[in-house]
């Protein structure tokens, strides 16, 4: 009764200590709160800031596709995709052995192998990189934890075999390693670019923030490589080396008078997409890399040298010693014995003797200063790795054998490119032109950043020089000639047969059953709109360039020039006509 | 005065509603963004492997099987009419 009777005697009192309780308590509520905060965000705010950026900011890098390889028209030679790889978390996996063997099973692999992997003390374990699709979906389907899968960027060669010793090839991280990959890395990959991405708390990215970091661009390469020629020259040497039991093959397809190279064939060919089941020397660019003694393509060359020098003249006399001519210690033949032969006939039947004498006319000197210009015994500077010079001994250093050797293309060694480009000259009205593989460069969005113009090195031989040694090299074709399996109809062909011994690494000297053949030809004579080389190494039925090699080069240059639309000359000489009578029939009118 | 109190907090309460609304917005358009950037790159992605489906598809090589097997050849040079 007195507790009741003092609280309504002091109600007020009551409430004020109420009042004061209350706000006591939220005044110690809101200190604490001030208190948190300062702590919050001026003691901790920086480093907490940070603590809070690593959950709601996420780093996206991408790594630009690397660029894609076209030939001349844009179809595709290289191209990188998207694919998955297979990696697994080992401490993850509660069960290895059961997981290496589900694993084996779906991705054909050695159990083994993926035992060992997962028993490892790693955190992490590739099991198999650019899977297939069906070899991922086969692995999703397991379900086990532990597994996972990356994607990855993959190089793919659509056309696989086509061009793939001049295309290269990349490794499993994407660089280049081989051919054009290889020589144009720099520009064909690109660096990481970054951007920041805000996330929410189911890790999904929805903004970005902050500048985007442009990384280095990415070019594409628009080669002078044309597939279609690519793969005629390529199934014409395929099936010559097959027929002749040989080794391997080279064959070259130019535009004289710019040098683009439209095919560069090689056989034995590789998938550049399972590049590691291939012998190592199948990746060479053999026609760049590899040099050879060229044999009788070089008279050429010689018979070039001679003209300019104003020694000889197309109608000069040798006399070719009846097949056998001494030159100090050795003995020089020929294949048929000839009396005396005119310069042009000493192309045509592709005489030794007649070769050393034309050397010996225009002098060791000259020749030398000549075939340097023609390019040999230097690089010719084409945008591919690892090119050879060949070998042309300085002029010093030639013995009295040497001298006369190099005229019928033996003591020198050249690569089918140079011997390309040199004949390619003559073609082109003495002017050598410099080879190359890239004629344009592009970025993402498909426009030109550098394009490559056909480069004139220098004028070799005088443009009349080069008509008379085209007259000469037609009737090497023509009947009675050793290159007349290279014939065409309907058109002129202007070319020469080489066939040069091979040097025995064993006994020295040359080898008596290993040789190379060869074919140099540019067609149509009058106005060359493609020069082909084919070289082929150590052919068994048969060892002479006019057998070996011509029928090669006969169907290249045939097909080529269908795919390229060239008119027969006889259609040409048609047209020419119709249109001066047509010019005559106006001229009556008007 | 009352009036004004009562103003001042309907203008208060409808911007922080504006406000609320144009987050809401941003945080939205930036899940459309981020949907839309996936989806262009899984697009692209199809784009390129279709290319090199084409490309492959477009191999002389295979070309040259088919038609052999139709029985095409190359046409002779005499069937060939060059129109001037």
């Amino acid at each position: 009764m007195m507790t009741r009777s003092t609280k309504k005697s002091n109600p007020l009192k009551w409430v004020r200590f109420r009042v004061i309780l209350v706000g006591t308590v939220f005044g110690l509520c809101f200190a604490f709160l001030v208190g948190r905060a300062f702590q919050l965000q001026i003691l901790e705010g920086e480093q907490l800031k940070t603590k809070a950026a690593v959950q709601y900011k996420r780093a996206l890098n991408n790594r630009p596709e690397r660029g894609t390889i076209y030939d001349r028209n844009h179809a595709e030679l290289a191209s990188s995709i998207k694919v998955a790889s297979i990696c697994a978390y080992p401490e993850q996996i509660s069960s290895p052995r059961q997981t290496a063997s589900a694993l084996a099973r779906a991705l054909n692999l050695e159990r083994d192998s993926i035992l060992g992997k997962l028993s490892s003390s790693k955190n992490f374990v590739w099991i198999k990189r650019h899977a297939d699709p069906t070899e991922v979906s086969a692995v999703r389907k397991l379900d086990v934890d532990g597994i996972d899968f990356v994607t990855e960027s993959r190089r793919f060669y659509p056309l696989k075999n086509l061009a793939s010793q001049v295309i290269g090839f990349c490794g499993m991280d994407g660089m280049g390693l081989e051919g054009l990959e290889f020589y144009y890395d720099s520009f064909l990959n690109g660096r990481e670019n970054s951007r920041t991405v805000l996330i929410d708390a189911l890790g999904r990215g929805f903004t970005a923030k902050g500048p985007f970091h442009e990384g280095k661009p990415v070019y594409n390469l628009i080669l002078t490589i044309e597939k279609n020629i690519q793969y005629i020259a390529e199934q014409a040497l395929s099936e010559g080396v097959k027929k002749f039991w040989a080794k391997s093959g080279t064959a070259l397809v130019i535009v004289p008078r710019t040098g683009e190279i439209l095919a560069m064939a090689h056989v034995p060919r590789f998938n550049p997409n399972a590049f590691s089941q291939y012998e190592p020397w199948l990746w060479r660019n053999r026609a760049i890399t590899d040099s050879f003694e060229p044999g009788s393509t070089f008279k050429i060359l010689v018979a070039a040298s001679a003209l300019e020098s104003g020694a000889c003249t197309p109608n000069s006399e040798f006399y070719c010693e009846n097949g056998a001519y001494r030159i100090g210690r050795n003995v020089v033949h020929d294949i048929r014995p000839y009396a005396t032969l005119s310069f042009q006939d000493i192309l045509k039947y592709s005489s030794n003797i007649g070769a050393a004498k034309m050397g010996e006319k225009v002098g060791s000197a000259y020749l030398y200063h000549k075939l340097k210009e023609f390019g040999f015994g230097d690089r010719s500077g084409i945008d591919c790795p690892g090119e050879t010079r060949g070998s042309l001994l300085p002029v010093g250093r030639w013995s009295e054998i040497d001298a006369g050797a190099i005229c019928f293309g033996q003591s020198v060694s050249v690569s089918a490119l140079q011997i390309a480009a040199a004949v390619s000259a003559i073609a082109n009205d003495g002017f050598l032109m410099k080879p190359y593989l890239v004629q344009e460069m592009t970025d993402v969005q498909g426009r030109v950043v550098k394009r490559f113009k056909p480069t004139v090195l220098r004028q070799v031989v005088s443009s009349k020089n080069a008509r008379r040694l085209t007259r000469m090299m037609e009737r090497i074709v023509e009947k009675g000639g050793t290159g007349v399996r290279a014939a065409l109809k309907n058109y002129k062909v202007a070319g020469k047969t080489g066939t040069a011994q091979k040097a025995d690494p064993a006994g020295g000297g040359y080898s008596d059953d290993r040789y190379i053949t060869s074919f140099v030809g540019f067609v149509p004579a009058e106005r060359p709109e493609i020069l082909v080389l084919v070289v082929i190494d150590e052919p068994q039925k048969s060892h002479y360039g006019g057998v070996v090699a011509a029928p090669v080069f006969k169907r290249i240059a045939r097909e080529t020039l269908r795919h390229l639309k060239v008119p027969p000359e006889v259609a040409v000489a048609q047209i020419a006509t119709m249109q001066m009578s047509s010019e005559a029939v106006r001229g009556h009118l008007f | 005065m009352m009036a004004v109190w009562v103003v001042l907090m309907v203008v208060f309460i409808a911007e922080l509603l504006v406000y609320t609304w144009c987050r809401v917005q941003y945080v939205r358009t930036g899940y459309e963004i981020a949907q839309t950037t996936i989806e262009h790159q899984r697009l692209m992605e199809l784009h390129r492997k279709l290319k090199v489906e084409d490309a492959r598809l477009k191999s002389p090589e295979r070309i040259a099987r088919i038609a052999r097997q139709r029985g095409l050849v190359m046409p002779d040079s005499k069937q060939v009419v060059v129109i001037p």
